[in-house]
């Protein structure tokens, strides 16, 4: 209760992201109809036998806006949390290290982070292919180098500390250093890291969805969903309305969510806005 | 003397008056029409095309864009005539002769004609174009593909006559392939230069437009031929081709007005023309047409799974082409066919026939089919297989791939969809890269029975990409092409036909496809052919005001 009048929000963003990752986990059983199965009748508009109308090609539009939260919740997951460790350890090292290893690996990152994000995801689907795999490849690449950076502040900022110089003049181990009293006080970081991140990785994944480059397109993404309904928008506009927001409601639970984590993870921010 | 009542003097007057405003209206309204039917010099006729051609080289593709980017630039012996495109019509050769024996065509060409660089067009240019099509080793899956079984030699009479010396007499065939929008004659002399007609520098023709630029993924530009030999045409200054990737794409440029036509692949569907009609109302025509053109799912005949003729036949059995035709292309097609009874009359098989033939049948018959598949499949694979299916990126491709999909998976064929760029897929599809290619349409250069088996299904066929020979079929369908009594050739077509449908085919033939159209009624002059690669010179096209 004192966290529901703390972050009101953040506990209705929490309450929709169950709901989602439950919808994701249970669709098989939920989900009246297969994705991809299409026996129906075409756009069918919404009703009693179909809540969310069908498709062009005759398919239960409930049923892959359902199995739409696993494919966006899966590629968000995993590459948010392939990226970010990837980064995270990235960072950690090489703000540890200082020096010649961190002057490098800063312009590489500076490289990535130069090129805008939804072009370098694009040229890597081109030249990967499209599958669901590549899209998690595609945004692993994307958020690597940024977790890199924001950890490698933090890692920076601890390794200059009073202690971790202690530490050294005990004649501690760098692995051990790192392991023991930089990784932890990293991990709030991390965790906001990886819950802000999700959002953005449902929207990019929709994004190239939608523009024919993200998965395969008879994958129930809700991006490929809206790029199908484009063609009848006029007349069947269900086909637009039911994944559009199935994307904003994701994103914006995922962001509240986000949001209230780093709150509390903040030791500024602690009891500051909810 | 009778004196009228000055009020039923005025009365009169004012009829008068009344009937020679009408009059004077009518005439007004008369001349403007006449007027509106004057063809008008100038302008620049917008359209569009599917994707990028890359190479442009209309002896050496097939892509519909190629023809489409070069199709003003070059002219024929013989084309599909402009006012009435069903019609043979001359157009480089002035007229033709052919000998008693029926073998040996002489084409009279016309004198004075000049290519786009100056230089002067003669036989020795048409025999160039000749030689190259016909030569063994140059691929020509269009001109060369229908050429080839058909002629013994070429020949140069003079500079303004040349002959060409058939195997056996096959006029519909020869004429139908020497009118193909796909045996343009090209310069020798360009030909020497470039070695291909990839280029843009290379597309040196003597049609009515001159190729002005192509930007890639971006517009094609003619400008006008002002040395044209038809003197008085063309009537545009030029045609404008943006190249519009993405039926969502096509259809807001068509909504905006930014394009002018839409007689082109792919066809919109029934939904995109009547939103189409609610933005353009009055502003536009909307038709619906048949565009020659036949919906094919191709099985790589030389990697498994569909080396093995059980697989093959699977997927005959299982595909509801009925269901892919409703779906995909709003019932706008003739599922099943292999010939199109509307395009090709008895050559066909009766669609009555059609419909109770394994594979093509509805209703239960399709169960029957579906288990039939289903056994085939479990005898080889017990837990089903994985493969991939692969389509180009264009025109509803992708609606029409995840359908196949879905009814494939029915019988234990599950497909993980690949999209290619448009010419990317070509390259690979010519290659034999592919396991499966879902849609994937082919269309006629004509309307003569053997353009699809020349095309597809005999084993030299210009686009047999599945790699599949059967020589008792290839027999057959030569036969149908050299058989000149046309009731014993519309059996041999038909006897071919039911051999394909009762085999292992690999490519495997969904449906004629037909769609809808539009074209702004400031274009005139524009008639709409039989196959999509006719009729886009635009030589007679203008634009009413």
């Amino acid at each position: 209760m004192r966290l529901l009048a703390r972050q009101p929000l953040g506990v209705a963003g929490a309450v929709v992201v169950l709901g989602l990752v439950a919808t994701a986990l249970l669709a098989p059983v939920l989900a009246p109809h297969g994705p991809k199965e299409a026996v129906f009748g075409q756009f069918v508009p919404p009703g009693r036998e179909f809540p969310m109308g069908t498709d062009n090609l005759g398919r239960d539009v409930l049923s892959r806006v359902m199995w739409g939260a696993r494919l966006s919740l899966y590629v968000g997951l995993v590459s948010v949390l392939i990226g970010v460790t990837i980064g995270s350890l990235w960072g950690i090292f090489t703000g540890y290290l200082g020096g010649v290893a961190d002057v490098s690996s800063q312009r590489v990152i500076d490289c990535v982070m130069a090129l805008p994000p939804i072009i370098l995801a694009l040229s890597l689907m081109a030249a990967v292919g499209s599958s669901v795999n590549n899209v998690i490849l595609a945004l692993t690449i994307l958020l690597t180098p940024t977790a890199a950076r924001t950890v490698r502040s933090v890692a920076l900022a601890i390794a200059a500390s009073p202690y971790i110089e202690a530490a050294r003049a005990a004649g501690t181990s760098h692995v051990r250093i790192v392991l023991r009293h930089i990784l932890p006080n990293c991990l709030a970081t991390y965790i906001v890291l990886v819950t802000t991140n999700i959002s953005y990785a449902i929207v990019v994944e929709a994004s190239l969805s939608f523009l024919g480059v993200g998965a395969p397109p008879d994958e129930p993404s809700w991006g490929g969903m809206l790029t199908a309904g484009t063609q009848a928008m006029e007349t069947a506009p269900w086909l637009i309305f039911f994944p559009g927001v199935a994307i904003s409601l994701a994103v914006f639970a995922l962001n509240l969510l986000g949001d209230a984590i780093r709150d509390i993870a903040d030791p500024r921010l602690r009891g500051g806005l909810g | 003397m009778k004196i009228r009542h000055p009020r039923c003097a005025r009365s009169t007057q004012n009829w008068i008056i009344a009937a020679a405003a009408i009059a004077s209206l009518v005439a007004v309204s008369a001349t403007s029409d006449a007027q509106q039917d004057k063809p008008r010099y100038g302008g620049v006729l917008n359209w569009f095309d599917y994707g990028d051609p890359a190479r442009l080289d209309v002896h050496a593709e097939s892509p519909l864009v190629v023809q489409q980017a070069t199709a003003g630039v070059y002219s024929s012996l013989l084309h599909k005539d402009p006012d009435a495109p069903t019609k043979i019509a001359p157009d480089l050769a002035e007229h033709y002769t052919v000998s008693a024996d029926g073998k040996t065509y002489t084409f009279h060409l016309r004198k004075g004609v000049k290519w786009h660089d100056g230089q002067p067009f003669t036989a020795t240019d048409v025999k160039a174009t000749f030689d190259r099509v016909l030569n063994p080793d140059f691929k020509s899956p269009k001109c060369g593909a229908t050429l080839k079984p058909l002629v013994a030699g070429t020949e140069v009479v003079d500079p303004h006559t040349f002959q060409v010396r058939l195997k056996a007499p096959a006029p519909d065939p020869f004429l139908s392939a020497v009118s193909s929008a796909w045996c343009r004659i090209a310069a020798k002399h360009v030909l020497d230069k470039f070695g291909d007609l990839n280029k843009p520098e290379a597309q040196i023709g003597t049609g009515p437009f001159k190729f002005k630029r192509y930007e890639r993924g971006s517009v094609i530009e003619w400008e006008k031929n002002k040395d044209y030999f038809i003197q008085g045409l063309p009537y545009l200054d030029g045609v404008k081709q943006f190249i519009l990737v993405g039926g969502p794409t096509q259809l807001a440029a068509a909504k905006a007005g930014r394009i002018m036509l839409w007689d082109t692949w792919p066809p919109m569907g029934k939904a995109q023309s009547e939103e189409l009609k609610s933005a353009r109302g009055n502003e536009i025509d909307v038709y619906r047409w048949p565009i020659n053109t036949i919906w094919i799912v191709f099985l790589n005949t030389k990697k498994p799974p569909f080396d093995n003729p059980d697989m093959r036949r699977a997927v005959h059995l299982a595909l509801n082409r009925q269901e892919l035709i409703t779906k995909a292309l709003d019932g706008a097609g003739v599922p099943c066919a292999m010939l199109d009874p509307k395009l090709v009359g008895e050559a066909a098989l009766p669609l009555a026939e059609l419909e109770r033939t394994p594979g093509c049948r509805t209703g239960a018959g399709k169960e029957q089919d579906i288990a039939e598949a289903e056994k085939l499949v479990k005898k080889h694979y017990p837990n089903g297989l994985d493969i991939e299916m692969a389509f180009r990126q264009v025109g509803n491709y992708s609606d029409r791939s995840q359908l196949v999909a879905a009814q494939l998976r029915k019988i234990g064929i599950r497909g993980t969809l690949k999209t290619h760029e448009s010419a990317a897929g070509y390259a690979a599809f010519g290659k034999g890269d592919f396991t499966l290619i879902a849609a994937q349409d082919r269309a006629m250069d004509g309307t003569d029975p053997s353009d699809p088996f020349s095309l597809i299904w005999t084993t030299q066929g210009g686009s047999n990409w599945g790699k599949w020979s059967d020589p008792k079929f290839d027999e057959v369908a030569d036969r149908g092409l050299k058989e000149t009594d046309k009731a014993k050739r519309a059996k041999l077509y038909q006897d071919a036909q039911r051999m394909f449908l009762s085999g292992a085919p690999s490519a495997i033939p969904v449906g004629w496809v037909e769609g809808w159209f539009f074209a702004d009624k400031k274009v005139r002059g524009y008639k709409p052919s039989p196959s999509a690669y006719d009729n886009i010179t635009f030589m007679k096209v203008w634009l009413a005001p």
